[in-house]
Parts: structure tokens; sequence; C-alpha cells
């Protein structure tokens, strides 16, 4: 049984026109869009904050902690 | 009478003789790990797992970070310095002193490399 086919003229051309539009938008966002992941991940050190003068004041602290300390260091 | 003190030194030279074997076993634990290609010195002043590694491995190295971390915190503590500097100084000095040929190290660029000749060392560990 056929039922009337709800596809009459204007919403036809409306059916092609928006094909159209999302091909269009396809292809050119297709084109237009390039995204590359850098080749080799970059460490953001967000919370490496030392002050060097410290690090100079430690060095002997630390040769100390390390050298009592083994297994551990 | 003799005879009992006899067993009871030859007792107490076979406990101290475990005993022994125990702290000898513990004192080399980072150096063992470092040697083993699964663990390597971070520059942040932590250990860490190289690739795969086992449950253990990876148990050891967080028991030991933990204890590094104690010590970091109190001799921050006694020195006015932050945890992270306390840390980062002691990794300078492992890098130096500790990483032996062959062994894996990690600078701050968050790649694992394997010790061959001098490690370049940041600019910040003097």
């Amino acid at each position: 049984m056929m039922s009337k086919s709800r596809m009459d003229a204007p919403r036809v051309k409306q059916a092609v026109v928006k094909t159209a539009l999302v091909a269009v938008l396809s292809v050119s966002a297709g084109a237009c869009v390039q995204l590359s992941a850098p080749e080799k991940p970059i460490e953001i050190n967000l919370n490496i904050n030392i002050r060097q003068e410290v690090l100079v004041r430690l060095e002997k602290d630390v040769q100390e902690l390390v050298d009592k300390n083994p297994g551990v260091f | 009478m003799k005879s009992r003190i006899k067993i009871a030194a030859v007792i107490g030279i076979v406990l101290a003789a475990v005993a022994g074997d125990g702290v000898a076993a513990q004192t080399d634990a980072s150096a063992s790990l470092r040697a083993s290609g699964s663990v390597g010195e971070q520059y942040d002043g932590y250990l860490g797992v190289v690739g795969d590694a086992n449950a253990n491995i990876r148990d050891q190295v967080s028991a030991i970070n933990i204890k590094r971390r104690a010590f970091y915190t109190e001799l921050a503590r006694q020195r006015g310095a932050t945890i992270q500097e306390v840390a980062v100084a002691t990794a300078c000095d492992l890098l130096r002193r500790k990483v032996g040929q062959g062994d894996y190290y990690k600078l701050p660029d968050g790649e694992w490399r394997k010790r061959d000749g001098d490690i370049s060392l940041p600019s910040y560990c003097g």
C-alpha cells in the first residue's frame, strides 16, 4: 500500500539544500583543520620551584644524608 | 654447665650471623634496584620504575620513596628549605655519586636515560 509521500517539491528542495550544505561544510572543515601531535611529549614542570642559593647551602647536608643512609639512597 | 655455655654461644653466633645478613641485604636496596635495570634515579629525588616492573619491585620503590620523603621533610625543617629543594639537591648528589654506568636516570625532560659516561646535570645542580 503506498502512502502519500512526504517528499513533495518544497521538501525535496530543502533536503537537497541541507545535504549540500552539510557536504560543503564537511569538506571545508576537513580541508582547513589540521592537527598534529608533537613528536615528543613535552614535560611541563608546573611545580619545580627551587631557589639556587638554597641548593648551594644544602649541598653538604644532602651529601651527609646520602652517606648516612645507605639503602635508602 | 660448660656445654650449656657452649650451646648458648653457638646459638648467639648463629643469630648474629643471620641478623647481620638481614642488615647487609637492606643496606644495598637502592643500589640493587638501580643495578637491576628496572629502577632509576629521578631529578626530583625519588626512585622511578623504568617500563614495566613486577609488584615486588614497585613495592620496594614505594617503600624507599616514603623513607626518602621523611628524610627530606626533616632536613627541610632543620634548614629552612622546602621539601622539594632538599629533594632536588639530593637528586643532584645521587646523580653525581650514586648512578653507576649502565644505571637509568631521568632529567627534567622526562626521558629515561642509561648512563654511559658523564651525566649532563641540570644547571641548578651547580
